[in-house]
């Protein structure tokens, strides 16, 4: 069971780093990004290759690809997503979608369809009570929850933290003092994009990577975004949280049934919440 | 106004154009078709006709994006094959199953995602995809033989033979046809005036006193049971039945096919599912990685032509009247 517990906070430490770019770019651009899936796996393939160059050298190509999402990130947000603000919402969806169809098939295209394997970086397990618990596991929880304190207290501090928090609640509002939206929203896109490619990279030992890694991850994520508030933060750490332990324990006595829970779970939230996002 | 009268499939006055004509032409037009394209692509193609049409009726006309429309017309394909496995295994007896399964699974999935708007309602539909191809796939795995897929067992009634090429021709253009009737009058009766106000201004309908979540519902279950239909007549025509029908990733194309049509226009369904059907066969047929293909179209579409087939070709016929117009002024005067 305490193998469950952790193993649920692992899963809920990634499906944190993988939401909150979800609910940053729907909180203040009010833009459901599927594009963020591409960046996801995207990221998690040129993590591989760098590895394959660089053995053994797990924090240097987690490095390396990150930075080399930043790029593709401003790209995307430069081109696609800044033409749609302030759009209909449909549109947003829909030619993000569009760019997560052409990354995936340029994934597939240049890394082939195969699941490509990453072994553990650390390798050692620890026994606490007689329950063995890899410290790799122990190790994704800590950063999520470091991320977490960070970025909170990079929002407080900070003059774009503020202007973000300012933009989340009223992003017009921000515009008529006079700041540049735009640029800031850009920061934020590029940041939520980085830390879900963040969230890949350590996830992919534990899972395997294959073109259509996204589709699970995304549809739980969006969970995690709706049963938090889409644009509330803390409520995202504490669903992701609260459905990554759901999911581990679900898992550990039906394994089937692992994914569906956390939609059987939306649902019922959402019969009983009168207004969400 | 209450739900009969709103239903009552009275046109609405001057603009409705005659029915029976459209249908007629519709029918050269599919007939004149199967010179070009063989008869067994064109069957199908007309059952993905069906299909858009519905999901047209809920984007197009309601204005509602969903992203899990796949699971209805899953749901009509393995309700009507277990149907004719395992109760009875007459044709139409096991249609009319599927349709009336995945209606009643739209009734009741509608009352939890009609509540929501724009991207909850896009998202949760996905989740609710995501989890009938769950359930089919493993799950009721020993109903469904999961991955491996069943066969129907489909028995010939009356001259209703589906394994003659023909006659299933011609039982899915009428059924077709029949779909379009029925959704052409739906769209031009004054409840399809109301639910295009909905997607207009749905805060305006509700001040005019019209309870707005009954025709969202009464929309989406309508949308869901016609996706269902069409997934009995799949059945009808396949006879064979695998969780791949209910793929969460086949979501995009009924959203793609309306978008390439032009949404908010039944011809625009048809058109749009016909060019779809066409594009996807012939890049599948020539290209081992192809979906990209679709992404830049639907970036193109987003982009610059959001009217799509059917307001290009409205543009370039308001084009041509305008210059008769003027054409007309100028003989005038001259």
């Amino acid at each position: 069971m305490v193998e469950s517990i952790v193993y649920g906070f692992t899963l809920g430490a990634i499906l944190y780093l993988f939401s909150i770019g979800l609910s940053l770019t729907f909180g203040t651009m009010k833009i459901i990004n599927f594009a963020h899936a591409m960046a996801y796996t995207l990221g998690v393939y040129f993590f591989i290759t760098f590895l394959r160059l660089f053995p053994g050298a797990f924090c240097i190509s987690t490095f390396l690809a990150v930075l080399c999402m930043i790029p593709v990130a401003y790209i995307v947000e430069r081109l696609i997503i800044r033409r749609l603000y302030g759009e209909s919402l449909d549109y947003a969806i829909i030619a993000t979608y569009a760019v997560l169809l052409i990354g995936t098939d340029f994934i597939k295209f240049v890394w082939g369809n195969v699941p490509q394997q990453v072994s553990d970086p650390v390798g050692l397990s620890i026994s606490i009570f007689n329950f063995i618990i890899p410290v790799y596991r122990l190790i994704i929880i800590a950063v999520a929850v470091i991320l977490f304190v960070g970025l909170n207290i990079l929002l407080r501090t900070t003059i774009i933290g503020k202007i973000v928090i300012a933009a989340l609640e009223d992003a017009e509002g921000v515009r008529c003092l006079g700041v540049n939206v735009s640029k800031h929203f850009s920061i934020v896109f590029i940041f939520g994009t980085l830390l879900a490619v963040l969230g890949g990279i350590l996830y992919a030992p534990i899972s395997a990577a294959d073109p259509y890694m996204w589709l699970n991850i995304l549809l739980i994520a969006f969970a995690v975004v709706i049963l938090g508030g889409m644009g509330n933060l803390n409520g995202t750490f504490v669903s992701a949280f609260v459905l990554g332990i759901t999911m581990a324990i679900t898992g550990r006595f039906w394994s089937q049934a692992a994914d569906t829970i956390v939609f059987v779970i939306m649902a019922l939230v959402l019969i009983f919440r009168r207004r969400v996002a | 106004m209450d739900i009969l009268t709103a239903l009552g499939f009275r046109a609405s006055g001057r603009n409705a154009l005659p029915v029976y004509k459209e249908i007629c032409v519709l029918t050269i037009f599919f007939l004149v078709l199967t010179l070009i394209i063989h008869m067994y692509r064109i069957t199908d193609f007309m059952i993905f006709c069906i299909y858009v049409m519905s999901f047209d009726l809920l984007y197009g006309y309601l204005g509602l994006l969903s992203f899990g429309h796949v699971l209805y017309l899953g749901v009509g394909v393995y309700i009507s094959v277990l149907f004719s496995i395992y109760i009875n295994s007459n044709p139409l007896l096991s249609l009319l199953a599927g349709t009336l399964g995945g209606g009643i699974i739209a009734a009741i999935l509608g009352l939890i995602v009609v509540k929501l708007d724009g991207a909850s309602f896009a998202l949760v539909n996905l989740a609710f995809s995501q989890i009938g191809y769950f359930l089919v796939s493993s799950t009721f795995q020993k109903l469904t033989h999961g991955t491996d897929g069943i066969s129907s067992r489909v028995d010939a009634w009356g001259f209703l033979n589906f394994s003659n090429e023909y006659i299933t021709f011609s039982f899915i253009l009428i059924s077709m046809l029949l779909v379009f009737y029925l959704l052409r009058k739906l769209t031009s009766s004054p409840f399809g005036v109301l639910i295009r106000s909905i997607k207009e201004n749905e805060t305006r309908v509700t001040f005019l006193g019209y309870n707005t979540f009954l025709y969202k519902w009464i929309t989406f279950f309508i949308a869901g049971t016609i996706a269902s239909f069409a997934g009995g007549i799949y059945t009808l025509y396949v006879q064979y039945v695998s969780p791949t029908v209910l793929n969460p990733l086949d979501n995009i194309d009924p959203i793609l096919a309306v978008l390439i049509g032009g949404a908010g226009n039944l011809y625009g369904a048809i058109a749009g599912g016909l060019l779809f059907m066409i594009m996807k066969d012939w890049l599948s047929s020539h290209f081992a990685v192809w979906q990209w293909v679709l992404g830049i179209i639907l970036l193109i579409i987003s982009f610059w032509f959001r009217h799509g087939f059917t307001g290009f070709v409205m543009a370039i016929r308001n084009y041509q009247r305008k210059k008769a117009v003027i054409y007309d002024q100028n003989g005038a005067q001259g």
